[in-house]
């Protein structure tokens, strides 16, 4: 049962899994690393027991201050580092932690541990004093936003006087030293467990408000120490493409942040292969590990400190949705999972994305590129080129293809966005307006093309690659794909087909013929109007009944029979409404 | 009229409204609304589609030129420009949140976020919740000056709860009075009423 530190503290040695309600999931995935061998940074979490007598009394509860001082102990004695002075100081990370993971709990505190003395001592440890610099300014800025809700513009270059300075002058104050830090950044997990966030989203979904959040306070590695440290990220499969061999990027003599801040330009996993293959085994087979014990792909943090590997985190990975249709059919081909599984791990939205229309295969070759733009939303649209909103619209209600260009778009265009099968615009980027509005609405959409680049094809029919972000001049072929041109496809539309509650059959099939055609039902679109409009159909068809929301409905309306261009999307909305509905 | 600005203005934001979406941004009663808009659309300043209004080129240029004349005061107040310069700083913190929830990080590339992470997207709706605590005293500072910008802290925050129950579209879809459509209509709003440009 790991170990105790008193009544309120645990230190994680991997002996024994304690509960997941006494101390969080996030402490529960480390002490699980643990006990598969897996090398963590060492740990201890306060437990919430230690949160739920804090909310009753309002107060810390007698006993804790001194199992904090326990857990310190014990830190820096599985560290060999000290907390707030020393020539080796330790630095600990604070985070939040409840049994079922929920928003609107405390951010991690980063860096704790650090002061003007340890930054002395972190410079001359790591021969980088800018590090050490940053690291202080770092922890402070996080301290001030997260555990005293102050509002701080971040400058590169402040000094840490001068950010205390700017903390105070809010009427707040970093606490002096770290230990007294420590116990203002777990004060704050545990009033983060009633922010109005926390609270409603427990209301909303019936858990108790007597579970309390665990503490989990971990030593900090540093990846940034020697030629022999390093940090990264690693995939136990390619997210992108699905490909089955590991991925990564491997940033030498760096710590985490660098990785995120883009800064610098990490190498493939193949630098960390060459500088140090035993690592670069021992990284493989803890992520083989991991990916069997959660029978999942894994994205796992890293860190090298002085030739010693640790793995800081590792969750499902995010995925691409042609990864996660090779995944799920590779995982079920492995033996690894079953069809039912497989199907859960791929949304109707990923395949709906993977069916959307594209360039025929060499359409564009030797055609004449008119404006390139960056990326908004992928897809591909063919029209002519509008430059005014209420033309776009007036166009589109008389049946022609449009191409909404504008140098920027704003709430008025909306309208003709809605109407175009693609936008373009000259300036602004990914978050700019057009980028967001045409993210929402699905339009393929190219953002940034340069001044007088699009607005001055007015007129001219063109074909908007939003996939590969290039705007041609002329009409080119746009091919549909389609299921069973897809292997994998094909094998989830098999799997899914057998288990779905209603059948789907595609367009061309006979008995389409006598499908009730809700796209030439007024009223189709409005969702509240939809399920009486069902009533009595046992076969439909329609854009209405093709989105998520409309295949629960006509689930939930008795319709037998779905027909749909592309079934596998409704088959997967069928199986989920299904399982929503029992 | 300061009432006929008031509906062409609504009308100007609110983009292809119903008279009753107007009537509510403006804070007017609705069947006054619903009175001065019928004078717009015979008065050439408005046209009526569906139910849904737009102004006209002529109804454009005659509320542009008229909010000089009806909003000196918020122009001269030096509470109402700081709490606009506030907001466009906490604008670019909006804008960044909505482009997160619509893309995320796989593999070091920006790809469409297809909403299968339910962690990531709890995780933004949070960091929504935070420009939310932000905008609020800002949008109060508005609301001292100019009365009707309650509407939109009323609107912003019933946004925010269902995205946070769960009704996802409530974040950004542009077909409904979504968190981001109400915020590009409030940003939209200010920049009227102080006579300024938007910059992308």
């Amino acid at each position: 049962m790991a170990i105790s530190l008193g009544q309120f503290a645990l230190a994680l040695d991997g002996t024994a899994l304690p509960e997941r309600t006494q101390i969080g999931g996030k402490a529960w995935s480390v002490a699980r690393m643990q006990s598969l061998g897996l090398p963590v940074p060492p740990a201890v979490v306060i437990t919430t027991d230690a949160c739920r007598a804090y909310l009753e009394a309002g107060r810390f509860p007698d006993g804790l201050e001194a199992d904090l001082d326990a857990a310190i102990a014990w830190l820096e004695q599985a560290s060999g580092r000290t907390l707030g002075d020393g020539a080796q100081p330790l630095l600990v990370s604070v985070r939040s932690g409840a049994a079922i993971s929920m928003p609107g709990m405390m951010d991690t505190v980063l860096n704790l541990g650090i002061n003007d003395a340890t930054e002395q001592a972190l410079a001359a440890e790591s021969g980088d004093a800018r590090f050490a610099r940053d690291t202080h300014r770092r922890f402070l800025e996080l301290y001030a936003a997260i555990v005293l809700k102050a509002t701080l513009a971040s400058e590169d270059d402040a000094d840490p006087a001068a950010i205390r300075a700017a903390i105070e002058a809010q009427g707040l104050a970093v606490p002096a030293t770290p230990r007294e830090q420590l116990h203002g950044a777990v004060e704050a997990v545990f009033a983060s467990w009633n922010s109005r966030r926390a609270k409603r989203y427990r209301k909303h979904h019936d858990i108790p408000d007597s579970l309390g959040t665990a503490v989990t306070v971990q030593a900090m590695v540093f990846g940034n120490l020697d030629d022999a440290s390093g940090t990264g990220v690693l995939f136990s499969r390619n997210p992108l493409t699905g490909d089955p061999a590991p991925y990564g990027e491997y940033l030498h003599r760096a710590q985490g942040e660098d990785v995120v801040s883009g800064k610098f330009t990490p190498e493939p996993l193949s630098a960390l292969e060459r500088a140090h293959p035993a690592l670069h085994a021992e990284l493989m087979d803890a992520a083989a590990k991991l990916e069997v014990e959660n029978g999942d792909v894994q994205d796992i943090e890293f860190t090298v400190q002085q030739g010693t590997l640790y793995l800081l985190q590792s969750r499902s990975a995010k995925r691409a949705p042609q990864a996660a249709v090779r995944f799920a059919v590779d995982m079920v081909e492995e033996g690894r999972i079953d069809a039912d599984t497989a199907l859960a791990r791929v949304t109707a939205e990923q395949v709906r994305s993977l069916l959307k229309p594209r360039l025929a295969d060499g359409a564009g070759d030797g055609v004449e590129v008119l404006a390139r733009g960056e990326i908004a939303c992928q897809g591909v649209g063919v029209g002519v080129v509008v430059t005014d909103s209420d033309e776009a619209e007036r166009r589109h209600a008389a049946g022609e293809a449009v191409v909404l260009a504008r140098a920027t778009t704003s709430p008025e265009d909306v309208h003709g966005m809605i109407a175009a099968v693609a936008v373009v615009t000259e300036q602004g980027g990914s978050t700019s307006h057009a980028a967001v509005v045409g993210r929402a609405l699905g339009v393929p959409c190219l953002v940034g093309c340069g001044d007088a680049s699009v607005t001055a094809l007015a007129g001219q029919t063109v074909t908007v690659d939003a996939n590969a972000g290039v705007v041609y001049a002329s009409a080119l072929a746009v091919e549909t794909p389609r299921e069973e041109d897809d292997p994998r496809l094909a094998r989830l539309t098999a799997w899914a087909a057998e288990r779905a509650p209603l059948r789907v059959i595609g367009v061309d099939d006979p008995q389409a013929a006598d499908a009730h055609d809700l796209d030439h039902v007024e009223g189709a679109e409005d969702p509240a109007q939809l399920p009486a409009l069902l009533a009595g159909h046992a076969c439909v068809r329609g854009g209405a009944v093709e989105s998520d929301a409309g295949v629960a409905a006509a689930l939930a309306a008795g319709v037998e029979t779905i027909v749909a261009r592309h079934p596998l999307p409704v088959l997967l909305a069928a199986i989920e409404a299904g399982k929503a509905a029992s | 009229m300061y009432e006929a600005h008031l509906v062409l203005h609504g009308v100007a934001v609110k983009k292809h409204g119903t008279s009753a979406a107007v009537a509510d941004l403006v804070g007017l009663p609705a069947e006054r609304v619903g009175a001065l808009l019928d004078a717009a659309v015979a008065g050439g300043r408005a046209a009526l589609a569906n139910d849904k209004y737009l102004l006209t080129p002529a109804g454009r240029m005659i509320v542009e030129t008229q909010y000089s004349r009806y909003y000196s005061a918020p122009r001269a107040d030096a509470g109402f420009s700081a709490a606009h310069e506030r907001f466009e700083v906490v604008n670019n913190e909006l804008k960044q949140v909505i482009t997160d929830w619509q893309t995320m990080k796989v593999g070091g590339r920006q790809v469409a976020n297809d909403h299968s992470d339910a962690d990531y997207d709890e995780k933004v709706i949070d960091r929504l919740a935070g420009v939310h605590d932000k905008v609020e005293p800002i949008l109060r500072a508005f609301a001292a000056v100019v009365p009707r910008f309650a509407y939109y802290l009323e609107k912003l925050e019933q946004a925010l709860e269902k995205a946070e129950d769960g009704a996802h579209a409530w974040v950004s879809d542009a077909t409904i009075d979504s968190y981001h459509t109400v915020w590009f209509e409030l940003h939209e709003d200010i920049l009227r009423v102080l006579g300024r440009e938007r910059e992308e």
